[in-house]
């Protein structure tokens, strides 16, 4: 059997390394834009702070793998022929599938102001983080408040680079929490030296002899050596649409993580599934959920016919002063029941939101131990035993909650 | 496959899992050297109690496929292809909180293990004593028998055997059987017994 993959991040790779274990006998073909050998993408902001060497970025190498695996490494996907069922490269070059899996992934949103040339960047790929590293300089504007912004924040004051958050609302992380709880953060990450700007956007940049001056649109003018902007991503899906697989969002998959061609299969975050805190088809672009939509494609595209139940949107931010778990919804819908504990002494809060008796969001602050029970109950949408209370409390261990399931 | 197996209703909950864990696990490997080392070593099995005041021993399972195997962002997890242990790597491991996040079992703590160096935590159902051709260090130390080391499989087929003797003989209540400390076991079913009742 021919399996051809295009993308070789968490979706490509998760995929390629079940199929790997579970039919050894297929002949896998790999296709990537990128020429660097498979990397982790969350880790660049580790790389632009110098915490971890582009080595250490690298999650495996295209030798380790048997001789049926080939990689093809720089080249691009143009087209995808269902009827010929091949895929032609941007060399030329025809690879011919059986079945094939859409692991494209998505890319930076690029703000209208967003311009090489100004040396403002967006981060996403190796060769971003690359041409950031190269323009380091004293000062920098990060534009965008979410999870990427924080980390890029975070790895630049690494480099003792003096850091503005500029930030569209009235505080960071607005997507996932909630004012009280992202006060917290405000606190810690202004204490570790990052100045955070709210309610702002970047209205214009302008290059002035190599001075580069950053307009707000209040009107504040900043004085910058780059600007990152971390303003969210968007679903790669050019590709999908023109070989007349149904695109939404992202592209169209079944629980089986087939699109509405068949044979053709697709994960990571170009496709969108069901966010299960939400209860509707959504695009959730994390690594974690990449690496399981891949696997269950993996499994799907062997004969091995499994569904895939669905994820939620979920991340862990982790930087000397604090550590955050978030997962689920904690705010803006109706009859949502938040339920919390803070502790000022230790910096800590825990924060279950839930409906009915459902937990579905949850937001821990330097207690990460039990997060992944919580995350895992928002998930099976299974209602608590206890009281809601005492769980925030602390007052019940964890048997109590483990015990029934 | 052999693989430790947790019985939490014979758990008197006397901790000596987790000693012998944290002892394993440090550089000296022994009680003494190990509690004045300057970083402690942490044990990987907890018991908890419950409010019921039953005790529930929680160690990792060694799930497959594995929650914190796919949610490792630097690929510090990995599975140990000849014994399918759940492994960390210490060296890759860069403390980011997605293996804590993904967990459903809860174990997975970050600990120093040398000085400015964090990792993440888990057991490695002690991977370096089995190659010794010991067992686990927490089912050596349990003296009840609430942790068995074996394949799934036998001691379900026990359990199952058990089950069916009994059910032959009519006798619906099981009736706790003679053991090590098979009193005090025995005395703490009845006394969650009684507290059960009262509430």
């Amino acid at each position: 059997m021919n399996i051809v993959i295009i993308g070789c991040s968490a979706a490509g790779l998760s995929c390629l390394d079940t199929l790997c274990k579970i039919s050894p006998q297929a002949h896998v073909t790999v296709i990537s834009a990128e020429r660097y050998s498979p990397y982790s993408r969350c880790l660049l902001t580790y790389y632009l702070g110098n915490m971890m060497t582009e080595q250490e970025l690298t999650i495996s190498t295209p030798s380790s793998y048997p001789a049926s695996v080939r990689f093809i490494l720089g080249q691009k996907a143009e087209k995808v022929d269902t009827r010929g069922k091949s895929v032609r490269l941007s060399n030329g070059m025809e690879c011919e599938y059986d079945k094939l899996l859409i692991a494209v992934g998505a890319d930076a949103v690029k703000p209208k102001y967003c311009d090489e040339e100004k040396r403002t960047f967006t981060l996403r790929y190796m060769d971003d983080a690359k041409k950031i590293a190269a323009k380091l300089k004293g000062k920098a504007v990060v534009s965008g408040g979410g999870f990427v912004g924080i980390k890029t924040a975070y790895g630049l004051l690494e480099r003792k680079i003096k850091t503005e958050m500029v930030i569209t609302s009235s505080y960071p992380l607005s997507m996932v929490l909630d004012e009280s709880s992202a006060s917290y953060i405000e606190k810690d990450l202004a204490q570790m030296g990052i100045g955070i700007i709210t309610n702002d956007d970047i209205a214009e940049i302008n290059l002035h002899q190599n001075d580069l001056k950053v307009c707000l649109s209040s009107g504040r003018v900043l004085e910058s050596d780059f600007v990152v902007a971390g303003k969210g991503v968007k679903p790669q899906v050019d590709l999908a649409r023109a070989a007349g697989i149904k695109v939404n969002e992202g592209i169209s998959v079944d629980e089986y993580m087939e699109t509405s061609v068949p044979d053709i299969f697709a994960a990571g975050d170009c496709c969108e599934t069901v966010d299960l805190a939400r209860n509707k088809v959504s695009l959730i672009g994390l690594w974690p959920v990449a690496v399981e939509q891949g696997y269950f494609a993996a499994l799907n595209m062997s004969g091995n016919r499994s569904r895939y139940p669905g994820s939620i949107g979920m991340n862990s931010l982790k930087t000397k002063a604090f550590h955050l778990i978030s997962a689920g919804i904690l705010k803006g819908e109706p009859g949502l029941k938040v339920y919390e504990k803070q502790m000022f002494a230790t910096k800590q809060f825990r924060r279950i939101a839930f409906r009915d008796d459902v937990p579905v969001g949850m937001a821990f602050y330097n207690c990460p131990e039990e997060a992944g029970l919580f995350v895992n109950l928002i998930k099976k949408a299974q209602p608590l035993l206890v009281r809601p209370q005492k769980v925030v409390n602390g007052d019940v261990s964890i048997s109590d909650i483990l015990k029934p399931l | 496959m052999k693989t430790v197996i947790v019985k939490p209703e014979r758990c008197v909950g006397c901790h000596q899992c987790s000693f012998e864990c944290a002892v394993t696990h440090s550089s000296s490997k022994t009680r003494m050297g190990a509690i004045s080392e300057a970083i402690l070593s942490k044990p990987r099995i907890r018991v908890y109690l419950s409010s019921g005041k039953e005790n529930f021993p929680n160690k990792c399972r060694h799930c497959e496929p594995a929650p914190c195997e796919m949610a490792c962002i630097t690929k510090a997890i990995y599975r140990d292809a000849k014994s399918g242990i759940v492994l960390i790597n210490r060296d890759r491991c860069i403390n980011c909180g997605m293996c804590a996040m993904a967990c459903p079992f809860a174990v997975v703590r970050y600990y120093p293990y040398v000085r400015n160096r964090e990792s993440a935590h888990k057991c490695d159902q002690c991977i370096d004593r089995q190659a010794e051709g010991k067992i686990p260090a927490c089912v050596a130390a349990c003296k009840v028998g609430a942790l068995l080391f074996d394949e799934v499989n036998k001691i379900m087929d026990k359990d199952t055997e058990k089950l069916a003797s009994l059910i032959y003989m009519g006798i619906r209540e099981r009736v706790p059987e003679p053991g090590n400390f098979a009193s005090l076991v025995a005395y703490k079913q009845k006394l969650n017994e009684i507290r059960r009742r009262q509430s």
